[in-house]
């Protein structure tokens, strides 16, 4: 656990400026068995500490690789400095930040750190069950990995906090090959927050997942191409996850709103089919804990809920203090940063479109001629809200009924305008949180959705 | 220097007294200063000094790494006990070798020291130059650097390696806007070793800046036909990042995936492409010295005149196919350029696409790509007709490598790569 280097340094923060002090270890292990061989058996712990300085619109920032006093005091210090240099030769003359309620939020609890041989271990088993189980591959890779952020924040006029935000997932590669020889892969995450030890206990609790990944790549190796053109689709809740994450929430971050994103002509207008909510939740979803739960952030900011879409209506963004001052809204805990030498940024933490009633099976009949869309290996939007999604798994839907497999394929569209074609919204909400965003730095997100049914652009020949 | 080669003997001398055989170490220090522009105006300046220690030993030819930050003598000691720990989990593998000395160099690239009031001066220069030249450009995020890295790399088996570098490093995201219509955001990036000229005239940012200027009324192509696509450097790398990460490397031959796992010696390319991977090369700033296992880098080709003539295999990956270790690990990709510009290239065709970003899923296995043409411009009767948006490009990476169309004389370098515009016939454009 991170031992308190910062409290003493705060008689040392500057009268009129809004400061950030923090402490903060990057902890990460990981294991990868490619066919059997162990390539990749290693272990990683990042620390330090870092300031930030606000004056007049502008920041400084300093980190060092050093959990010290000394080093506290000197990355204030560089900060301080670096804030007066901007002041001085890019001073924007803005007013200070609105002030928050001081407020402490202290440590729950420590985690664990298992043994390098808990992950082997635990691998070796769930690969054995792959080589007796799953015939026909021509590879396997299963991948055993934990990262968490543990966290002391310092603040000059908001909360401070000590927090640490583990996960550990199992990730399977299966591979096997078309008729014609061509690879095939599938892939799937299991586990979320929490450390290693506690999410995985038992290996065979995982071989159900496993089954049914092997039985999909089977069927995907007899798969056809897509048909490309705009068609409807019920995208999977992963699908839909993917589409409330890039396409949607990217454009609601406030910063990229100043960028010129789609999002800052729309608030308050109509950007979806009624059908549709959507909200950035901080640490509790529909009831339950979510996937990567947020109680504060990096700027101190107590995390709440940000609601996005209403009923089809563009109703806010996601915010850092500075933004929040800007827009008018209120700071909701969405300033992040990955790693002690990295300075908050606006990110997402569990986004989702919020579930509906209908039955996914009477949604799958409800379609003619489409498609079913599951698995997704990635995604990537702009500002102006064009999307694009890999699609690892998905099935062709003929008169009500799902058909054959599909191969690798992408679908496209702009967000505003697919989802205004949403007129099916599936009555349960699948989540995931093994991945990372990226947008200047990694961070760990969870994004959810029920399905959804859509007119989109697919790829295909 | 003479502080991290003190730690890099107390890593080697702790990891053999706990019975490693082989102790592989790197000790760094790296610094930055960095300027932030966000929504076109300055947001923050940061100063960040960072330390790294990585660690790899072998004992009994198990396997362990363990990375940390720290220089203390507590933290190093206590990474080496659990390297040891990471190392007698895992399964033995006569497969892993590391270079074997004595070797002893020291390397210098690039400009190791920063002169941050120059980088501020060309930073707002930079800003002032677009907004008068390209005033529908508004600037989402401008982030300039200096990057300053040196580190010693050192074996249980007589190597010691001292690298310096530094450089200038640029990246820009932008859109255009005018009234209500923006177009899509747009990355233009360059690694610079001298700020002795406006960066606006490095690379191709002006070229980049001038095209997405061009994108404000895009339209989506209607209906779908195969036909020729001119990936610009920027988009280049849905073939290049397939062939060398899909079929050439390490992880697809040793799992027996790579399509091109026989093709060794044989044409799986058009005859005037050729692709190199050259950290030596005068415009390779910060490029690998050496590789991870030790062994000094040298330049090498990947696919000659066609040919596939290299896999990108490290030592582990050789001894684990039977292959032959590549010449260096660092991604410095160069492809030499051909004859026609890329305007003369386009006059060449009747109706195609000219990509600039390609924005898809991760080409499978089998080199299926497909994804939207980002910013990018239909190209009718020989000419630039309009920008594009939603309009998709699919198609198989080996087949539009045997199918090349040209290559320009315009090369984008990059200060990391050197690539050209590549225009391949025979690929699937599909819109509304």
């Amino acid at each position: 656990m991170l031992q308190d280097v910062i409290s003493a340094v705060r008689a040392d923060f500057s009268a009129g400026a809004s400061t950030e002090l923090r402490a903060q270890l990057n902890r990460s292990r990981s294991v990868a068995l490619l066919a059997g061989n162990v390539v990749s058996n290693g272990r990683s712990d990042v620390s330090g500490v870092s300031a930030r300085v606000y004056r007049s619109g502008s920041y400084g920032f300093s980190s060092m690789a050093e959990l010290s006093e000394e080093a506290a005091r000197s990355v204030l210090k560089a900060a301080s400095e670096n804030a007066a240099f901007m002041e001085k030769h890019a001073g924007r003359g803005k007013p200070a930040l609105p002030k928050l309620p001081r407020a402490v939020r202290p440590l729950e609890k420590d985690i664990s750190d298992p043994a390098q041989s808990v992950y082997i271990d635990f691998l070796r088993q769930v690969d054995a069950y792959i080589t007796s189980h799953c015939p026909n591959l021509i590879s396997r890779t299963v991948v055993a990995s934990e990262d968490s952020m543990e966290k002391l924040l310092c603040t000059s006029d908001a909360t401070d906090a000590h927090f640490i935000m583990p996960r550990s997932y199992v990730y399977v590669i299966l591979t096997a090959a078309t008729p014609d020889g061509k690879p095939v892969e599938m892939f799937r995450a299991f586990g979320g927050r929490n450390t290693f030890d506690v999410n995985f206990t038992d290996p065979a609790a995982l071989y159900p997942g496993i089954d049914k990944l092997y039985s999909q790549l089977m069927e995907k190796r007899e798969g056809v191409y897509a048909d490309a053109g705009v068609k409807t689709v019920i995208l999977g809740g992963m699908m839909t996850g993917m589409l409330s994450h890039e396409a949607v929430g990217h454009t609601v971050e406030a910063d990229l709103v100043l960028g010129g994103s789609v999002a800052g002509p729309n608030l308050n207008k109509q950007v979806a089919s009624e059908k549709v909510t959507m909200t950035d939740f901080a640490h509790t979803a529909f009831g339950e804990t979510a996937p990567l739960p947020v109680y504060t952030d990096d700027e101190g900011t107590p995390a709440e809920d940000a609601l996005l879409i209403e009923n089809g209506i563009l109703k806010g963004y996601m915010n850092s203090r500075e933004t929040a001052q800007h827009f008018g809204m209120k700071p909701q805990g969405n300033a992040r940063a990955w790693s002690f030498s990295d300075e908050p940024l606006i990110r997402m933490r569990n986004t989702s479109i919020h579930p509906g009633t209908d039955k996914l099976e009477d949604m799958i009949a409800s379609v003619d001629d489409g498609y079913y869309l599951i698995e997704s290996n990635n995604g990537q939007a702009d500002t102006t809200g064009e999307f694009m999604f890999g699609v690892t798994m998905g099935y062709e839907i003929k008169h009500g009924k799902l058909g054959k497999a599909l191969l690798d394929t992408t679908i496209s569209g702009v967000a505003f305008d697919m989802l205004k074609t949403v007129d099916m919204v599936g009555d349960k909400i699948w989540w995931t949180s093994s991945g990372m965003c990226g947008k200047k730095q990694p961070m760990p997100v969870g994004m959810g959705g029920p399905a959804l049914r859509c007119k989109v652009m697919i790829g295909g020949r | 220097m003479e502080r991290m080669i003190k730690i890099g003997r107390m890593i080697i001398d702790e990891a053999k007294a706990l019975g490693a055989q082989t102790v592989v170490c790197r000790i760094s220090e790296s610094e930055k200063k960095e300027f932030n522009v966000d929504g076109g105006e300055f947001s923050l300046m940061r100063t960040l000094f960072n330390r790294g220690v990585s660690v790899t030993v072998l004992k009994d030819q198990r396997k362990g790494s363990v990375n940390i930050n720290r220089f203390d003598e507590a933290a190093v000691k206590a990474a080496v006990r659990d390297c040891i720990a990471a190392s007698e989990s895992a399964e033995p593998d006569p497969a892993w070798e590391y270079a074997k000395g004595p070797a002893e160099k020291q390397f210098c690239s690039g400009s190791p020291e920063c002169d941050t009031d120059l980088l501020f001066s060309r930073t707002k220069e930079l800003m002032a130059d677009i907004a008068e030249k390209h005033p529908k450009i508004l600037m989402e995020q401008m982030i300039t650097s200096h990057d300053f890295w040196h580190g010693v790399f050192m074996t249980s088996d007589d190597i010691t390696y001292y690298s310096k570098t530094g450089s200038y490093n640029f990246s820009l995201m932008y859109s255009a806007h005018e009234g209500d219509k923006a177009t899509s955001f747009f990355g233009s990036g360059i690694k610079l070793a001298k700020l002795d000229r406006p960066v606006i005239e490095t690379g191709f940012i002006e070229r980049e800046l001038s095209a997405i200027e061009k994108q404000l009324d895009p339209e989506s192509v209607q209906g779908k036909f195969t036909g020729p696509v001119i990936m610009a450097p920027s988009a280049a790398d849905v073939v290049l990042g397939t062939v060398l990460g899909n079929f050439v490397s390490d992880g697809s031959l040793i799992d027996g995936t790579s399509i091109w796992k026989d093709k060794l010696n044989t044409q799986v390319a058009d005859e005037r492409i050729t692709v190199s991977l050259t950290p030596s090369a005068d415009w390779a700033l910060g490029s690998e010295d050496y590789t991870g296992e030790g062994f000094p880098s040298e330049d090498y080709d990947v696919i000659k005149d066609g040919k596939l003539v290299s896999f990108m295999l490290s030592q582990y990956a050789a001894n684990k196919t039977g292959g032959k270790r590549c010449g260096n690990t660092g991604w410095n990709v160069c492809v030499p350029a051909g004859e026609k510009s890329v305007d003369e290239i386009i006059a060449g065709i009747d109706r195609g696409v000219l990509v600039l970003r390609f924005s898809g899923g991760q080409p499978s296995p089998s080199g299926e790509f497909s994804g939207v043409a980002k910013n990018s411009f239909l190209i009718e009767n020989g000419k630039i007709a309009k920008a594009l948006n939603e309009t998709m490009i699919s198609g198989n990476v080996t087949d539009m490598l045997m199918d090349l169309r040209a290559i320009s004389s315009d090369v984008l370098y990059d200060g990391s790569n050197a690539i050209p515009y590549m225009a391949f016939n025979g690929v699937t454009i599909s819109g509304k």
